[in-house]
């Protein structure tokens, strides 16, 4: 059976921005995301990075998985230096690429442990470091904190604005949490919550960072959003 | 005093003592009452007989020689079956190809109990060594292929988008995913292969042979000897576990990040 998920999708991102795709379940956020990283193929429609149309999955785009998706027969170090394994860097240098970005994402000495000895928070950034390793130029997060309970989700939301303000990419950024939304993006796009899943507006969030999730200009945005979308996200 | 009685049953380990030894003497008690007639050895008569074995020749051959003979043909049936499956399994899983061109022709085989194969085995092989390893292979075959073919195919397929996102191709997806994330399937494959072995080989020896422990077992169905009837099953029993130990081991090897699996979290 075919299911038409998506439909008049236009979207621009600029260099080091934060996108938000904000919708709920069904709203074929994640097909979006699919199609940007080129693991899916659209019908009809074209993805360009840098005036280069994406023609599959590659290195100059980092994905981060909602279930993690480690490789649990790797280690940590194993899992981080998968993606400059697999381009051919050398031993050595992985080492050190891999060693920065375990520094970046927190998780310095844990290089020996196997995923199946970390908690959900710490798996994630692992996810994070295992992105970020190839040093893409754009770094697609899939609900990555979906699974966590709400204390480590708030924890690992403050960390992700950390990180990206220490090693600043393009970031689209995919998530069912208006809160979560709020706190992190430079802008929101949110869809429709019905297939085929339409652009439904554009909130550009112009809040200082580190944001509060009490602020007055935090809430009114949120509800905002709330009022906008007719629907409980 | 009861207080410490109750501690005592309650703790594990204590239980598996009482359950043993509460085995043996329920063994024992029965065989002296002779409950089931004469046809049940108490267990020390089987201790004194597997002993005796050890030191008297039976056809040639003293207990351990007997034991020897069983292994090597489970080893080698096995070794042959694994082989031989576990390649044709994975290889099925990961070329759909091969998969259709293989896969009518296991259905047809793989409901077959490897024991049915006997006869013809005998036919084509004779009494011999040959047909005893052949019953083994193909019953070693079977859970091989087909646990190294869902190992394969259960793979979550997101697995493969993180090596294709991280810059891998088709070589780098089976490398780093398809083999390892098969591993442990490949693993328990090779722990029921094991086990079925030990089933074929006895089979085969209670058909037809002159030595190994199936053979003992026939013998002593033979003399009307059940302390010899019952030896042979408790080494066969003990042999097989000591075989199953050798692939768990080998597991743990190929396998660290199986290990503490349930230490928990930090």
């Amino acid at each position: 059976m075919k299911v038409h998920v998506l439909e008049d999708i236009s979207l621009e991102v600029y260099d080091n921005e934060f996108v938000v795709i904000l919708g709920p379940g069904q709203s074929g956020k994640t097909t979006l995301l699919r199609i940007i990283a080129g693991l899916e193929t659209p019908t009809s429609g074209r993805v360009f990075l840098n005036g280069e149309e994406v023609q599959g999955p590659g290195p100059d785009r980092g994905l981060v998985f909602q279930s993690y998706m480690l490789f649990p027969w790797r280690t940590v170090l194993g899992n981080v230096e998968m993606g400059p394994r697999l381009r051919g860097v050398p031993k050595e240098e992985r080492r050190k690429i891999a060693a920065h970005y375990l520094e970046l994402v927190g998780l310095t000495g844990y290089e020996k442990y196997y995923p199946h000895q970390l908690s959900g928070g710490m798996k994630q950034r692992v996810g994070i470091a295992r992105a970020y390793a190839n040093n893409p130029e754009v770094m697609l997060l899939d609900e990555p904190f979906g699974q966590l309970d709400a204390q480590t989700r708030y924890y690992m939301e403050k960390e992700t604005v950390r990180i990206w303000e220490q090693e600043k990419r393009t970031v689209i950024f995919v998530t069912n949490n208006i809160d979560e939304a709020i706190y992190l993006a430079d802008r929101i796009i949110t869809m429709e919550g019905k297939l085929p899943g339409r652009i439904k507006a554009v909130y550009p969030v112009n809040l200082p960072r580190p944001r509060e999730h009490t602020d007055i200009a935090f809430l009114k945005l949120r509800q905002e959003i709330i009022e906008a979308s007719k629907l409980l996200l | 005093m009861l207080k410490v009685l109750g501690k005592t049953l309650r703790s594990e380990f204590s239980l598996y003592v009482i359950s043993f030894f509460g085995f043996l003497l329920l063994w024992d008690w029965v065989a002296k009452e002779q409950i089931l007639g004469r046809s049940l050895a108490p267990p020390l008569d089987v201790l004194k007989e597997l002993h005796r074995l050890t030191t008297v020749k039976l056809a040639g051959k003293d207990l351990f020689g007997h034991i020897w003979d069983s292994t090597r043909r489970v080893f080698i049936g096995f070794a042959i079956g694994a082989v031989f499956a576990v390649p044709l399994g994975l290889l099925m899983a990961l070329n759909r190809y091969i998969n259709a061109l293989v896969k009518p022709v296991f259905d047809i085989f793989k409901p077959m109990p490897p024991i049915a194969w006997i006869s013809i085995a005998i036919l084509w092989f004779g009494i011999e060594e040959a047909s005893k390893i052949f019953i083994i292979v193909i019953g070693a075959f079977v859970p091989c292929l087909l646990n190294a073919y869902n190992g394969v195919r259960l793979i979550d397929p997101e697995l493969y988008d993180v090596i294709r996102m991280l810059g891998g191709n088709r070589r780098a997806e089976i490398l780093h995913v398809s083999f390892p994330a098969a591993f442990p399937a490949i693993f328990s494959g090779l722990q029921i292969s094991l086990s079925i072995a030990w089933t074929c080989v006895l089979a085969a020896e209670l058909v037809s042979s002159r030595s190994g422990l199936g053979w003992i077992i026939i013998q002593g169905m033979r003399l009307t000897r059940p302390d010899l009837v019952i030896g042979g099953m408790a080494i066969i029993a003990l042999v097989a576990w000591l075989t199953t130990l050798l692939i768990s081991g080998l597991e743990r090897l190929i396998c660290p990040w199986k290990r503490g699996i349930k230490e928990g979290y930090l």
